[in-house]
């Protein structure tokens, strides 16, 4: 004779908290009792309308730039900088005293900073890179791949939605053998990001998604730390697309993602 | 003092779970305002201990110091709200289910959100805390019991009781009237006719 639940025993149930056993025990007991079936389907119906209906409050744009500045600038360097800067008199003063020699510099500085322009994107791009990898080698270690676990995309793109600012679009490119594992909410280029998860046999692939502008055009790919990367710019969206897959595989990825992607 | 190395960790590790800690703070002090403070103070807090933090997941051990700044500012601000639950005296209350939940069931899929946002917003804050971080951060048993800092046995009893909470506010009043006039009809019949025979 199996044991009767309680409601704690049925809520614990419904959240899948019991034990593997007393969890199938409970399945059984289900199909004979309408009554008891009557009460799990109460419990789902207050679960589903939370889930569904209460607000998933969003960070207001003033807390997530005073949390910016709590990290962007070391207590010491903020020290540093908050020191009221001498009399502008002063650097006046000493700026006539030094021009000629601060014109000479002024010319070398104006050719600095147009080949830094150059460089700039690339650099930034590079330090993306290295920041997607470390996003998804952590991921890979810390076992926390995915905060929703599905692979259904109407499941995953809600959730995504009520935790950023944006609405990522969730893709199943056309790949044999990549399967859909869910998601989870990362944090790249100074702000929270879609991580979308894929498997391809024992290979974990992760495209990462945000609204960033961007030239338009054919995927970028490069190789860092033995991981392959590419990235490109879609319809206001930065994609990045991270694995280490062997090359060939890689590069009939990153076509499907960026036809999936080309798709309406 | 913390080190630039520190604070990249800390920026890569904790800062993705601002959303989910200002959820949290937001729908414990139910204010904006407060919120934002209560939670830059977690930060900082979070920060400064960072160093200490060895375990494999951020979140839980992110939300346990929300969760603690938040009941701090609700023990100074809106002392009312935890004094009378600080006991868990009626944890073991167990709410008794209705014979049938079936009228209720339909009653909740068509509850509207302004309806199911007032119903958990006027929860006593324990049971709030349990359904928010259980329905909307998608949270383990275990891990509640660790940010909440009660035996998992207390969180099951209140998410039991915060279910049935909810329940009762958001079927509305004919709800429960129309699932009792059954049980009484069964009661009153037999009743009836024998009394016509």
């Amino acid at each position: 004779m199996r044991k009767q639940p309680d409601m704690q025993e049925l809520n614990a149930f419904v959240d899948g908290e019991l034990d593997l056993r007393r969890q199938l025990e409970i399945e059984a007991l289900l199909v004979d009792d309408a009554a008891l079936r009557a009460q799990v389907e109460g419990l789902r119906a207050v679960r589903d309308a939370i889930r569904g209906g209460a607000d998933y409050h969003a960070v207001p744009a003033a807390l997530q730039a005073r949390v910016r500045d709590l990290v962007v600038v070391p207590p010491a360097a903020a020290e540093r900088l908050s020191k009221p800067p001498s009399s502008a008199r002063a650097a006046a003063r000493r700026w006539f005293a030094w021009r000629p020699l601060a014109a000479s510099f002024g010319t070398l500085a104006v050719l600095t900073v147009a080949v830094n322009l150059a460089l700039l994107q690339r650099g930034h791009e590079e330090r993306l890179g290295e920041e997607v990898v470390a996003s998804h080698v952590r991921a890979t270690l810390g076992g926390r791949l995915v905060d929703v676990q599905s692979s259904e995309r109407h499941t995953v793109k809600p959730w995504l939605s009520s935790r950023l600012d944006f609405s990522p679009p969730v893709r199943e490119p056309k790949v044999a053998g990549l399967v859909f594992e869910g998601a989870r909410v990362d944090y790249l280029d100074g702000r929270p990001v879609a991580a979308l998860v894929y498997k391809q046999g024992e290979h974990v692939v992760e495209s990462f998604v945000w609204p960033a502008s961007g030239n338009e055009g054919r995927a970028a790919v490069s190789l860092q730390r033995g991981f392959h990367l590419a990235h490109w710019h879609r319809r206001g969206m930065a994609h990045w697309l991270v694995s280490d897959l062997n090359p060939e595989e890689f590069a009939s990825l990153v076509r499907a993602f960026e036809a999936a992607d080309a798709a309406p | 003092m913390i080190d630039e190395v520190e604070l990249r960790r800390f920026e890569s590790l904790a800062l993705p779970h601002l959303p989910a800690a200002y959820n949290l703070a937001r729908w414990l002090t139910r204010n904006d305002e407060d919120a934002q403070d209560v939670v830059q103070e977690a930060m900082l807090k979070a920060m400064r201990y960072f160093k200490s933090f060895r375990g494999e997941n951020v979140r839980p051990w992110l939300l346990q110091i929300v969760r603690n700044a938040c009941f701090s500012w609700l023990k100074e601000n809106r002392h009312d709200e935890v004094a009378s639950m600080a006991d868990g005296h009626d944890d073991s209350l167990d709410l008794v289910a209705p014979a049938s939940s079936e009228p209720h069931a339909v009653a909740l899929r068509n509850a509207d959100r302004a309806q199911i946002n007032a119903a958990l917003a006027t929860l006593p804050v324990v049971y709030r805390e349990v359904l928010v971080l259980r329905e909307l951060e998608d949270m383990s048993y275990k891990e509640i019991a660790h940010i909440a800092d009660v035996p998992i046995g207390t969180v099951m009893s209140r998410l039991a009781r915060a279910r049935g909470l909810m329940r009762q506010a958001l079927a509305p009043p004919a709800a429960p009237a129309l699932h009792a006039t059954p049980l009484l009809r069964a009661v009153e019949r037999p009743a009836a006719g024998g009394a016509d025979r």
